[in-house]
This record gives C-alpha cells, sequence and structure tokens, in this order.
C-alpha cells in the first residue's frame, strides 16, 4: 500500500496538473493583503408613460409625455486591506443617468471603516457601514438602522451609516449552538448621519442572534432620540430541506407619520405601529424556487388616507398652472414625506419564482416577480430572464406590467410599463 | 435418523453462522476508513470546480474551504469576481449563503446550486459520509469492495448511494448517487491520488457527470489539504462575511 502511495506520489508533480487537461496553481489561491474588485453596470430603460396618473403630474412638467427612455450607468468599487488583527474595507459607487428629461449623478461612500478582530469571537469596527437586518426578501420591518431597500432590486448594496460597532460571538454544543450580541451607536451630528433623524443625538441599536434548535432568531432594540424607540424580532428555520419559513415582527411605540387632515393641511401624528412580514421559500423537484411574502405595515397609509392624498394631487393638478397652486405644493409636499414613498399602504404580497437552468441552458435562470397591494388590488408583475454564462458578466432582461385603477398605488405610478437591460461586468 | 440429520442440520447451521460472523465484512467501518482517508477531522482546503459544456466551453470557480467536528464547514468563493466573496455555511442539516452585496446571509437548502451547473451545496459543503449515511450492506471482489449507503436523514441530497472502494488504499473510486425514487442523479470519480502532506494520501481530482445534464462535466480539483483548527465562532452567521481572514 505505501508502494502504492509513493508511486502515484513521485508520479504525480505538486499543485499542477501540467500534463493534464485541468490545472490549479498555487497562485491562483496566494493571499494578498489587499483586495480590489467591483462591477460595472449599464441599463437601458424604456417606459410608457401612465398619462394622467397623479404621479406623473406631480413629477413631470410635459403633461403630454408618453413615453420615457433612459440610459443609466454606474460603478461600484470594493476595495480592503488586512494588516494583522486589522481591516481597512471601503465601497464606493458613482453613478449617472440620461434620460428624456435630462442629466443627474451621483457618488456616494456606501461604506467606509476599519475593523478589529483580536479573536474569532470579538469584532469591532468604526466608520459607514451598511445593515441589513432582518430576515425578509423584499421588506425588513425590523431593519430599524437599514436604509430601505427596493423590493425590485432587494439585492443591491446600500449606503451605510457612520457608526461605532462591537460584535460577540459565542457558540456551544447543545440545542442553544450560537449567541451573538452586535451593539450599534449611531449618533446623528452636523455632517454624520443627518438623514437618520434629530440631530444632536446619540443612538444605540443591538441585535441578539440565537440559533437555537435549528432556528435562527433575533432580537433587535433600537434606543435614542433621532427615532422613535422600536423593538423586534426575527426568525427563520427549515420545515423541510426544500421549505424555509422566515418572519419578522416590529413594534414602534411613537412612530411620527405625516397625515393630511380634513382640510388639507398635514400634521404630524404620533401613534404606536406594530409591522410584520411572514414567508416562505420552497424549492420543487423540478427546481422552482419560489419566495412568498406577506407584508403588514403598520405605519402605513389606509387606502382612504391614499385616496385622500391623492383627490388633492388631482385638484391641484387639475387647477391653472400659471397660478401658484396651494393644494399642488401641498400634494408635493405630503408626496414627499410619506405619500410618495415606495410601499407606503398596509397591506402588500410579494412573490418570486425563478427555474434553474431549463432545457439544460447553464446558468440561465428565468423568473416572474409580483408585487400587489392587497387594499387596493393594484400591482406590478415582472418577467425577467438572467444569464450568467460569460465569466464575469451578468445580463438581466425585465419587463414590468404596472397597473392598477384609478386612486390606487400601482394605477397612479408614473409607468404604465417598463423594459429594461441592464449589463454588469464584475472585476 | 432423523434426530441424526437434524443435529447434522443444525451444527452445520451454527458453522455457517459463526463462519459468516467472522467473516462478514463491516460497512461502516470500511467508511469510517475511508472519511479517515479523504479528509482530518479539522483542515483548510482549495479547491477549484470546472463547469465543461457539451463544446467544451467552461467556467471555473476557485473556493476555500474549512471545516471542524463532524458537522461544521464553511466555504467561501475566492474567483471569478462575479462570485467573490460569496460565502455557504453549513451547520449538521443547516445551510445559509452570504452575498457581500445582499450582506446578510439567507437559509437555502442542501439541493440548491449556488453557482449553477451539476455541483449543488451538498456537493461543496460535503460532510464525511459517515456523518450522513450508514451501510447497509458491502460486498466485495479481489480489487474493490462495493458499498451501499442509505441517507440516516431526509434533508440528505442523495437518498443511497453505490460506491466503490479501493481495497489497498481504502479510498474511493466511483460514487453512484440516486434519489430516493431510485433515479440515478450523477455519478462521482475520484482519482489523481496525490500526497497532501502530513500523512493525508489522497485523490486530488473529482470529475461528475449525470445522466440528467448528458454532455456536461463538472471537475473539481483539490489543493493544500491541510490539517488546522478553528474557532467553534468561525462556523457563525457573523462570521460569514470575514472568513477571508482566516486565509494564511
Amino acid at each position: 500500500m505505501v508502494a502504492t502511495f509513493l508511486c502515484t506520489f513521485l508520479l504525480l508533480p505538486h499543485f499542477a496538473y501540467g500534463s493534464d487537461e485541468f490545472s490549479f496553481e498555487l497562485d491562483e489561491i496566494e493571499k494578498k493583503p489587499y483586495r480590489f474588485g467591483g462591477y460595472l453596470e449599464l441599463r437601458g430603460e424604456h417606459m410608457d408613460i401612465n398619462q394622467g396618473s397623479v404621479f406623473t403630474g406631480l413629477n413631470f412638467a410635459d403633461p403630454d409625455m408618453s413615453t420615457m427612455d433612459l440610459m443609466y450607468g454606474s460603478i461600484q468599487l470594493d476595495g480592503s486591506y488586512e494588516y494583522g488583527i486589522s481591516s481597512l474595507n471601503v465601497q464606493l459607487k458613482a453613478a449617472a443617468q440620461q434620460d428624456t428629461i435630462g442629466w443627474s449623478d451621483l457618488t456616494v461612500i456606501n461604506s467606509a471603516y476599519i475593523a478589529l478582530q483580536p479573536a474569532p469571537s470579538a469584532t469591532f469596527s468604526l466608520g459607514k457601514k451598511s445593515y441589513k437586518w432582518g430576515k425578509g426578501y423584499a421588506w425588513n420591518p425590523v431593519g430599524f438602522i437599514n436604509r430601505r431597500k427596493d423590493p425590485n432590486n432587494p439585492e443591491d448594496a446600500l449606503e451605510g451609516y457612520i457608526t461605532l460597532e462591537s460584535d460577540i460571538i459565542k457558540s456551544w454544543q447543545g440545542a442553544l449552538q450560537t449567541a451573538a450580541l452586535t451593539v450599534v451607536a449611531l449618533p446623528v451630528w452636523d455632517g454624520v448621519n443627518e438623514d437618520f433623524g434629530e440631530r444632536n443625538e446619540v443612538n444605540l441599536a443591538a441585535k441578539l442572534y440565537l440559533l437555537y434548535r435549528d432556528i435562527d432568531i433575533d432580537l433587535i432594540l433600537l434606543a435614542g432620540n433621532s427615532r422613535s424607540d422600536s423593538i423586534g424580532i426575527d426568525f427563520s428555520t427549515n420545515l423541510a430541506s426544500n421549505f424555509e419559513i422566515h418572519g419578522e415582527a416590529a413594534y414602534i411605540p411613537n412612530l411620527e407619520k405625516i397625515l393630511l387632515e380634513e382640510d388639507n393641511s398635514s400634521s404630524i401624528r404620533e401613534q404606536a405601529a406594530f409591522t410584520s412580514l411572514l414567508g416562505i421559500r420552497y424549492l420543487s423537484e423540478n427546481d422552482i424556487t419560489t419566495i412568498v411574502e406577506y407584508y403588514y405595515n403598520g405605519g402605513g397609509y389606509s387606502a382612504d388616507e391614499m385616496t385622500h392624498f391623492y383627490q388633492l394631487a388631482e385638484r391641484g393638478l387639475a387647477e391653472d398652472p400659471a397660478l401658484d397652486s396651494l393644494l399642488l405644493d401641498r400634494a408635493r409636499e405630503a408626496s414627499l414625506k410619506g405619500y410618495g414613498r415606495p410601499q407606503p399602504g398596509r397591506h402588500y404580497f410579494y412573490t418570486k419564482m425563478s427555474r434553474k437552468e431549463p432545457f439544460d441552458i447553464l446558468y440561465f435562470t428565468p423568473g416572474i416577480m409580483a408585487l400587489v397591494n392587497l387594499e387596493d388590488h393594484s400591482y406590478s408583475l415582472a418577467p425577467e430572464a438572467v444569464y450568467s454564462g460569460f465569466t464575469n458578466w451578468e445580463l438581466r432582461l425585465k419587463f414590468s406590467l404596472i397597473n392598477g385603477g384609478k386612486y390606487t398605488e400601482y394605477g397612479e405610478k408614473v409607468n404604465s410599463n417598463k423594459l429594461e437591460f441592464r449589463a454588469r461586468y464584475f472585476f | 435418523m432423523y434426530n441424526i440429520i437434524q443435529r447434522t442440520g443444525f451444527i452445520a447451521f451454527v458453522v455457517l453462522l459463526f463462519s459468516g460472523t467472522a467473516f462478514a465484512l463491516d460497512g461502516n467501518e470500511i467508511l469510517r476508513q475511508v472519511d479517515a482517508n479523504m479528509q482530518p477531522q479539522s483542515y483548510e482546503m482549495y479547491r477549484k470546480l470546472i463547469n465543461i459544456e457539451p463544446d467544451g466551453a467552461k467556467k471555473e470557480f476557485v473556493l476555500y474551504t474549512v471545516k471542524t467536528g463532524q458537522d461544521k464547514m464553511v466555504a467561501l468563493f475566492l474567483s471569478p469576481a462575479s462570485e467573490e466573496g460569496r460565502a455557504t455555511l453549513r451547520l449538521g442539516d443547516n445551510m445559509w449563503l452570504y452575498i457581500p452585496n445582499v450582506g446578510k446571509p439567507l437559509r437555502i437548502t442542501s439541493l440548491q446550486s449556488v453557482i449553477g451547473g451539476i455541483f449543488n451545496n451538498s456537493d461543496i459543503l460535503r460532510l464525511d459520509y459517515g456523518v450522513e449515511y450508514d451501510a447497509v450492506s458491502a460486498t466485495e471482489d479481489e480489487k474493490f469492495y462495493q458499498l451501499e449507503l442509505k441517507a440516516k436523514s431526509p434533508s440528505v441530497a442523495y437518498d443511497n448511494l453505490k460506491m466503490t472502494v479501493d481495497k489497498e488504499t481504502l479510498l474511493p473510486l466511483t460514487i453512484d448517487c440516486y434519489a430516493i425514487s431510485g433515479m440515478l442523479i450523477k455519478t462521482l470519480h475520484y482519482s489523481k491520488i496525490k500526497d497532501f502532506g502530513d500523512g493525508m494520501v489522497r485523490p486530488s481530482l473529482l470529475e461528475t457527470d449525470s445522466p440528467l445534464h448528458k454532455g456536461y462535466r463538472s471537475v473539481m480539483l483539490f489543493a493544500k489539504v491541510e490539517k488546522r483548527e478553528f474557532a467553534d465562532e468561525v462556523f457563525t452567521l457573523n462570521y460569514m462575511s470575514r472568513i477571508n481572514e482566516l486565509r494564511k
């Protein structure tokens, strides 16, 4: 047996299979202290404008515009440098857009922070960092320090906040396998996290993660005066090898909400709000992955409240554009402060179904996504096809049908459909 | 006369039973030795996965993998750039996927493919065979053992395996992977035995073909398989974004 081993060993070169069809060279796995990468994105969009809708009127000066074309380009740069127990991590994004109306561009530092890791169980960081707390795919009610994500592109990177963070992990054998406590100090000062909320405050957020009997559980808390205190819980587990269930629940005792009054003025109301999400992820025998989520947004607007806003905007838009319309100004203000944000309603349904590599077409994934406002029955339906067969390229073709009746969320959107082609090159 | 026949028959039965017991193959013991020869209990290793399409087109992925104990394992994609930083963690039957842009681990199932092609999560985060399977039968001929393995739990990707083991090296040569329906899902072929140092002599090439993907092949190359101890905290969701820091 030893002789066989020695023979085979002597006949084979180390790490490289030079004489063979395949090779694995050491320089492919050599670690460098620095890392640099990212992607370039080019996207083209064509939209049919939903003429006569409320948001078309609020956003576009030309009421006769029937279509809109858009070219978008962006670059995301990711870099890191490790030195001993410390590391520097940076993510930058620059984007520019030319559309039928004009040109716009932006540059943003998504993250830039220094981390210290004295042991695998402890990490401390200082700087700008993005948080993605919560188990939901399209929404995260417990994401108290998350940026709001776009359910149409939930996997995109988001800008972070400047924080001081400590992360302590402990593992055991037994029913409780892991506990991890993440504590975040998030200050809001002039020039620091100004868009988080009230200034001159230091907020504290904490997340206690537990892996208990194969169930992921997070207990999450936000305390501070920049936003209302919040408390939440989430969970995720596999009920079967192909069936995952997840959920989130959050309670915000003093949520501040902008509300249109009967006289069309707006006021800030403080109310207790409960938000929750329940979702599943299921893999069928024929390789179809289905994600389904129901989202209850307790701090959102009812169908009647949204109708009030749409009627106010419509009355303002009907007035002579040459005269400054007070109603239109109020509608625009209400839109910016809450009524115009994504998914402003209370009950939503999300589903995404994708089929891996049908018809033996490797790296090809067709899918369909639906987002439904359950109160007004308006919806967005988006079939897509993703191909990643060319090394470091990802190509996506997507069509969105946006539909609903009068005074409904998707019936009053700017566009009634959108055709989009996106190419990403990773480097 | 009847008693003599009866006694002779009983003695013959006892002798046969005894000899059968003495020389019966212990499939689980063979499997334990196969596992011990294939990888240490705690280790790190690098792998290259190559998907080969019928027209010869190839796509390559490089992974860094660490494992500790019986069922704690994590794999990090080092290349290509489109997959860099993706990590998959396995704790027993639980699996998670971390995608850098998504920024948080998502629970996934063992049957899903992270990268496309014939390999699925289970192949990438394979535990010791003895952890997931029981040997239900074992036979031998002059050169090989044939083991029939049955999954210990329904969460395992392949319900049963037929493994051919080289008697001299106690290393696997081919493994047929079957679904619970009895359908052959894929066949694994191990080859190119190599000394990885520290007494680790094992195959460095794994080729996979599947009747479900005719004409497609997947290849896994192994490098730097080395014993190394890791803290249990490495195998947690909070650590998934930092796996690269373990590499020397």
